[in-house]
């Protein structure tokens, strides 16, 4: 599971989700990438399980890149406790993704097989995703 | 010969203005070029794709201003919006058809590799190759025959025929594309860890202290 080595706090604010991906919004690395259209926190368990997803189907061969990394901490209150009493025990890790974001890149593999893995990667993401591959201007039209 | 193409000068470069030529189907650029005045243009958004997709990304395009002379460009850099896949931007360059210029060509693996037949993942770190040319020698494209590459193979850049028309800035000992043995799946780790928490950055006598103290302090 994806997490930090070391952190300077222990938690964090959760700040906002707003605007768009400002880097990492293009396949840098592969030739196929699976990029976020909404924005969302996704967990060190949902990547570890989207990147799961895609090994297991892609078998031997094929390279695999995880863009994201969940470096934010969450918090959360046990159960039935009332309000209040101080921030509550960090319970997880997340990346913050927003629009437009590459989050898994993909090559060595065909066209049809980097599709179905991101297909099933996507599956286990909690967020609307699209299909892209690595082109250039006036190439073909990047569909999800 | 230089492709057509044609271009409307814009006066008012104000963002709603650019976004209303977005919305007709226009794409805001600039010209500029050593010892020019930078001139403000707008063109036909998918002339420019077509232009490019037909003709490469280094074409040499004949810009036909309006109200203004013909000038040879090139397309030098430009802007996508990366959801819309729409071009917001872009960058023509006055070329010198006699000064030489570096630009960066694709790399187009041409067959299929014996390796990848046999199970090995064909790997290509490196897509773009930079390239010294005068504008009318840049290819548009640099093919790399693969069929005969086994697994464990590679190809560098020293291992290309240098075009008679151009030179290859890259360094030679970089690999284009590599056939490499299969991988195993890696193992799924264990998750023990799911609980463990990170060290914290030089604070660690500190933090055991106050939070000391805050449990007294809530006693």
């Amino acid at each position: 599971m994806l997490m930090p080595k070391r952190v300077k706090y222990r938690r964090q604010h959760r700040t906002s989700l707003k605007g768009r991906a400002k880097g990492g919004t293009s396949v840098a690395f592969g030739e196929y990438g699976l990029q976020a259209v909404e924005p969302a926190w996704i967990t060190s368990r949902q990547i570890e399980a989207a990147r799961i997803a895609m090994t297991r189907y892609m078998k031997r061969g094929g390279k695999v890149w995880i863009k994201i990394f969940p470096d934010k901490p969450y918090t959360a209150k046990p159960l039935e406790v009332r309000m209040g009493s101080g921030k509550g025990a960090p319970e997880g890790w997340v990346a913050v993704v927003k629009p437009g974001k590459i989050m898994f890149e993909i090559a060595g593999v065909s066209e049809e097989v980097a599709r179905e893995a991101l297909r099933l990667a996507s599956h286990k993401l909690p967020i609307k995703t699209k299909f892209v591959k690595r082109e250039e201007i006036g190439g073909e039209i990047n569909e999800g | 010969m230089a492709i057509q193409l044609k271009a409307n000068q814009r006066k008012d470069t104000k963002q709603s203005a650019n976004r209303g030529l977005r919305e007709e189907g226009n794409v805001p650029a600039v010209v500029y070029g050593k010892e020019k005045d930078p001139i403000t243009v707008s063109v036909n958004s998918i002339e420019l794709l077509k232009t490019v997709r037909d003709e490469g990304r280094n074409a040499i395009i004949s810009l036909d201003v309006e109200g203004g002379k013909t000038v040879d460009v090139m397309l030098h850099e430009y802007q996508i919006d990366p959801l819309k896949d729409e071009l917001i931007h872009a960058d023509f360059y006055i070329v010198d058809m006699a000064q030489e210029m570096d630009v960066e060509v694709p790399v187009r693996l041409d067959g299929e590799s014996i390796g990848s037949k046999e199970g090995g993942v064909l790997q290509q770190p490196l897509y773009h190759l930079q390239v010294r040319a005068k504008p009318n020698n840049i290819p548009e494209e640099i093919t790399v025959d693969v069929s005969e590459l086994n697994v464990g193979d590679s190809l560098m850049v020293s291992d290309l025929k240098q075009g008679r028309n151009y030179e290859i800035l890259d360094d030679e000992n970089q690999t284009i594309v590599s056939v490499t043995p299969p991988e195993e799946m890696p193992e799924e780790p264990e998750t023990d860890d799911e609980q463990a928490e990170p060290e914290l950055v030089g604070a660690e006598n500190e933090s055991d202290e106050s939070e000391e103290k805050q449990e007294d302090d809530k006693e």
